[in-house]
């Protein structure tokens, strides 16, 4: 259990920073839907901190090295579960993402990102070399594609894309040879337009299409891209106040709590609000990357890289998004978006973060 | 776990890559900042008027328009609030579909509307209109189907309860409430009212959700007009049987009260109506008596007359040579109508035989600048009445820069365009004992409960009391035993004059198109009302001349209007009404009084008047006298006065009133009382 001296090692600023955004989150999910059919989502949002914050002081608790010696386990049950998901899962708005349990619906993709951070942290700790082989990458690849393929076959492309980071990341960190890097930059940029005409969809198609002009189709796919610009323009300064924004609650913005929670908080508190978040989750990204800079061991610095890439993935995209700059995807905005398995899986990650500066020490 | 290959080696890379990665995070933090900047700064305003413009809608609250009632409250034009159908198309699904359904329920779809139907339902906009003001009737039928995508709004109708009467004055209103002609153009901003403004919420649905109103209608004013509904019904009977009887191209009557400048009645033909004015067309909408001019002929040697009777350059018995009634100016020839040779003329029988010659030498006599003068004065050349649109000034060249060829023809009528409604201006200025007194046809404004009075506005002095005195003689003398005898009313003096003036027609005076006028006032030394009457190229068998076209028709308008008016008559009246008291049952033992012929004759006090005999006077006549007293007067019923409180003689004190009884029927039967 918690060792005393330990205890002292527990970065308190960063919980500070995590609770500050989770609790802006629940303030504007509040606000966006406290007048409408979704009004009680708050709570939910609530009871799914308390339920990560046992999961947080779990991941915190139990040595992260147990955690890595057992990661394959757990890598093992997610990608039982991303089965069952395809097998038995609950279908909404399209895609069978949830596996019902008694008090909500578990989202096992989200968990992936952690298991698969662990799993590639616990692989490349383990390749001894200075730089890994193609082999290491390719066998990490692996690792990366079956939860990859299990996820965007549900399907849910934009989560599947945010455990690439994760691979990508911790191979950067591991010392991947940036020739290596550069080969696989330009087999990316060779094989879009392939994708572009056979991997997309056509709905995924006139996203990209109606992003670099969405007045093509402004109340069809560019809708939400001009909403979120409205939103955010119309904030101004210093927003329209809490509870008076009317881009979100009137629903101009579709799913407001969720994708689009960044404009709704840049329409309420203005250009003011946006850089307290932008600036609090600035310092959270750089506070875990000292983590894994003070890290003890490889092993810490790598599952904290990992876990770091998809959140840091997820917040950039998100924001941009937000903004108008990035094409429409269903990606939320860790510890603000509303949804039980994204913040119980972010924190049980920060929880591992925490779990590897605390335990910089020790032996 | 402690021996590794390379120990630290690891550090060092996630040392140099994390900085790396920091620094690709940082860019991109600044990035965004830059954009938020952008769209949060400098974009605000536009940003949050696109949200502002997505989220509200603005929805006007019409305010009722308001009513246009005559002289006596009777209301002309209304306005009620009609059901308008519009539809969601989205909604609807197959046009063809819809629309069929619509048009079943409504029964009058032409082909042609169906089409246009089917084309608005297949625009793509969110609402359409099906058809707009429908009578309750059709819209019961509509709402019968029951159809959730129909929706109903109330729109307000203009309605002419009289139709086509008092149309030209009142002009008619567009689709969209908005008066296009007439006084409901005029006063339109005042009649309209204020619309409201509603705003209306809605949600990234489009569903309302919210309403405010931002600022409650104000409704229109309503218009009281100088116009009498019976006596505008006359003046249109009367123009329109002209009109047939003499197969003319059109005509007009203007009935004025000279004394106040009131407007009773403006006649036009050909005239429509204003509920359906769409189906009639330009030559129906214009308002002749004041958008069209005319050269006016022999009536304006009234004005002639004025001008030579005023500047004393000639008096009524001076004699004008009129020779063999053919006059020479170069190659020019004015000769007399229908080639009449007068002789030596006094100026009276100048007007009365309306001698072209005379009426040229008076204009000789008078020389330009002087003629000009008056005919200015006249308010020729001028806009009289602010209350109509589009009215005309005429057509009046500078006096300077007439030539004598000019002045020939302005004596006598010519080379002048002229409004009907001028015409009756001067008629009623010469009426009034000379002072000219601005026409108008609205009486007063109603906002609210508040009656704001136009005030009569004396314009100016045109001649004085004399002059008029003697054109009233000289005009009554063209009546009695001139041109116009077809004027003629039996027990009432009447004045005025003819006119009759060849059209021009491609630039020559046409030989076949006249315009024939009578203008004349009456009763003519206490003149109520001034009728002009103009018919425009009179075709009939009877002739083209004012007094054979104009002058009848006068006469009938005027003959209906005495009587509607009750003026009494001032030819030969009637011996004053002698109003006695039944004797009171009177004591046994006192003496007997047979009869009281002023019962009341107490001493009179200081300040106090007695009261004089009023029954048997006009209501008109009965005011004047009590108005020099002091006294009000409330009257009751019209006509002449039958009764009085208090009874004659009565001391009175200025300022208090006396209240009379006023009756038609005893114009001509008196009830004699005798002991």
């Amino acid at each position: 259990m918690l060792e005393r001296r330990l205890y002292y090692h527990i970065d308190w600023l960063l919980i500070a920073a995590i609770a500050a955004l989770s609790a802006i989150g629940v303030a504007m999910i509040y606000s966006t839907t406290h007048a409408g059919p979704n009004a009680g989502l708050y709570v939910r949002q609530l009871y799914a901190i308390g339920i990560g914050a046992f999961v947080f002081m779990a991941c915190l608790t139990i040595d992260y090295r147990t955690l890595a010696d057992n990661s394959l386990a757990i890598y093992g049950l997610i990608i039982a579960l991303l089965v069952g998901v395809l097998l038995f899962g609950t279908t909404g708005g399209g895609a069978r993402r949830w596996i019902e349990l008694p008090f909500f619906n578990l989202q096992p993709s989200e968990f992936a990102k952690v298991a698969l951070a662990l799993a590639l942290a616990k692989f490349f700790d383990e390749s001894r070399r200075g730089s890994p082989s193609v082999t290491d990458l390719a066998v990490g690849g692996g690792l990366t594609l079956i939860p990859f393929i299990l996820i965007a076959k549900q399907p849910d492309l934009g989560t599947a894309v945010t455990l690439v980071p994760i691979f990508l990341a911790v191979a950067f960190l591991a010392g991947m040879r940036l020739r290596l890097l550069g080969i696989l930059l330009i087999l990316a940029v060779l094989a879009a337009p392939v994708a572009w005409r056979y991997a997309l969809k056509d709905y995924q198609r006139s996203r990209i299409a109606t992003f670099i002009n969405p007045e093509q189709d402004p109340r069809g796919a560019g809708y939400q891209q001009i909403q979120a610009r409205i939103s955010v323009g119309s904030g101004g300064i210093w927003g329209k106040g809490f509870l008076k924004g009317t881009q979100g609650q009137l629903r101009f913005l579709p799913v407001a709590w969720n994708d689009f929670v960044f404009s709704v908080l840049a329409e309420e508190q203005g250009f003011v609000g946006v850089i307290v978040a932008l600036g609090l989750y600035l310092f959270v990204i750089v506070r875990s990357l000292e983590a894994a800079r003070l890290s003890k061991d490889r092993l810490g610095a790598y599952l904290v890289i990992g876990i770091l890439a998809t959140f840091t993935f997820q917040v950039i995209y998100n924001i941009t998004m937000s903004a108008g700059l990035a094409p429409v995807k269903g990606l939320t905005l860790p510890l603000m978006s509303s949804g039980g398995s994204s913040i119980i899986a972010t924190l049980a990650g920060f929880g591992l973060i925490l779990n590897v500066r605390m335990r910089r020490f020790t032996n | 776990m402690a021996q590794r290959v390379e120990p630290n080696h690891w550090r060092g890379t996630i040392g140099r890559r994390t900085a790396v990665v920091i620094g690709a995070f940082l860019l991109w933090a600044v990035a965004i900042e830059g954009r938020l900047v952008h769209l949060q700064v400098i974009d605000h305003e536009r940003m949050a008027a696109e949200a502002e413009e997505q989220q509200s809608r603005n929805v006007p609250l019409l305010a009722p328009r308001g009513d246009i009632l005559d002289r006596h409250g009777d209301l002309l034009a209304y306005s009620v609030d009609l059901d308008t159908i519009g539809a969601a198309p989205r909604e609807a699904g197959d046009p063809r579909k819809a629309v069929a359904k619509l048009c079943a329920a409504l029964g009058d779809c032409t082909p042609d509307e169906v089409r246009t139907l089917v084309k608005r339902f297949n625009s793509g906009r969110g609402y359409v209109y099906v058809r707009r003001k429908v009578t309750p009737e059709e819209a019961r039928r509509v709402r019968d189907l029951n159809l959730p995508w129909v929706v109903f709004h109330k729109e307000p109708r203009r309605f002419y309860p009289n139709l086509s009467l008092a149309a030209h004055v009142l002009g008619y209103v567009g689709l969209e409430n908005n008066g296009l002609a007439g006084l409901e153009s005029t006063y339109d901003q005042r009649v309209r009212g204020r619309d409201g403004l509603l705003v209306v919420m809605n949600d990234g649905q489009r569903r309302t959700f919210s309403s405010t109103v931002v600022r409650p209608p104000v409704p229109g004013a309503s218009l009281e007009l100088t116009i009498d509904r019976y006596l505008q019904y006359i003046a249109e009977r009367e123009l329109r049987a002209g009109v047939a009887e003499h197969r003319a191209r059109g005509g007009a009557v203007v009935i004025m009260a000279p004394h106040t400048g009131e407007i009773l009645a403006i006649a036009n033909s050909p005239s429509f109506n204003p509920n359906v004015f769409t189906k009639a067309g330009p030559d129906q909408w214009r308002n002749r008596a004041v958008q069209d001019i005319y050269e006016p002929g022999s009536t304006f040697k009234m004005v002639t007359a004025s001008a030579a009777l005023e500047t004393g350059a000639f008096s009524p018995n001076d004699v004008i040579d009129t020779g063999n009634g053919v006059i020479t100016l170069g190659s020019r020839r004015v000769t007399e109508y229908e080639g009449h040779r007068y002789g030596a003329l006094s100026l009276t029988d100048v007007m009365v035989k309306s001698s072209n010659v005379g009426a040229i030498k008076i204009g000789f006599g008078l020389g330009a600048e002087r003629l000009g003068a008056f005919v200015k004065a006249f308010g020729f050349g001028t806009r009289l009445c602010p209350d109509f649109p589009g009215e005309n000034a005429g057509m009046v060249w500078a006096p300077e820069r007439w030539s004598q060829s000019s002045l020939m023809s302005v004596s006598m009528g010519y080379e002048i365009g002229v409004t009907p409604l001028q015409m009756a201006v001067a008629a009623s200025t010469i009426a009034n004992g000379g002072e000219l007194i601005q026409p108008r046809v609205v009486r007063a404004v109603i906002e609210g409960n508040r009656r704001i009075p136009v005030r009569p506005k004396v314009v100016r002095r045109v001649i004085s009391p004399r002059t008029a005195a003697t054109l009233v003689e000289i005009m009554e003398a063209v009546v009695e035993r001139g041109t116009a005898k077809a004027a003629r009313i039996e027990g009432y003096t009447v004045a005025g004059k003819t006119g009759t003036a060849a059209k021009l027609v491609n630039r020559y005076y046409s030989r076949s198109d006249y315009n024939a006028s009578f203008v004349g006032f009456l009763p003519s030394r206490q003149p109520a009302l001034t009728i002009l009457v103009v018919i425009d190229t009179p075709r009939g068998g009877k002739g083209y001349a004012g007094g054979v076209v104009a002058a009848p028709i006068f006469q009938r308008i005027a003959e209906a209007a005495v009587r509607y008016l009750g003026l009494p008559p001032n030819v030969n009246p009637l011996p004053p009404l002698i109003v006695g008291v039944r004797p009171r049952p009177v004591d046994v033992a006192g003496p007997a009084t047979p009869l009281l012929i002023a019962p009341v004759a107490g001493p009179l006090a200081e300040g106090q008047v007695r009261l004089p005999e009023l029954r048997g006077l006009s209501g008109r006549e009965a005011m004047q006298v009590l108005a020099r007293l002091g006294i009000g007067a409330r009257v009751n019923g019209d006509g002449v006065v039958v009764e009085q409180t208090p009874l004659p003689g009565t001391p009175v004190e200025p300022g208090t009133w006396c209240r009379l009884s006023l009756s038609r029927a005893t114009v001509h039967s008196h009830p004699v009382v005798t002991p």
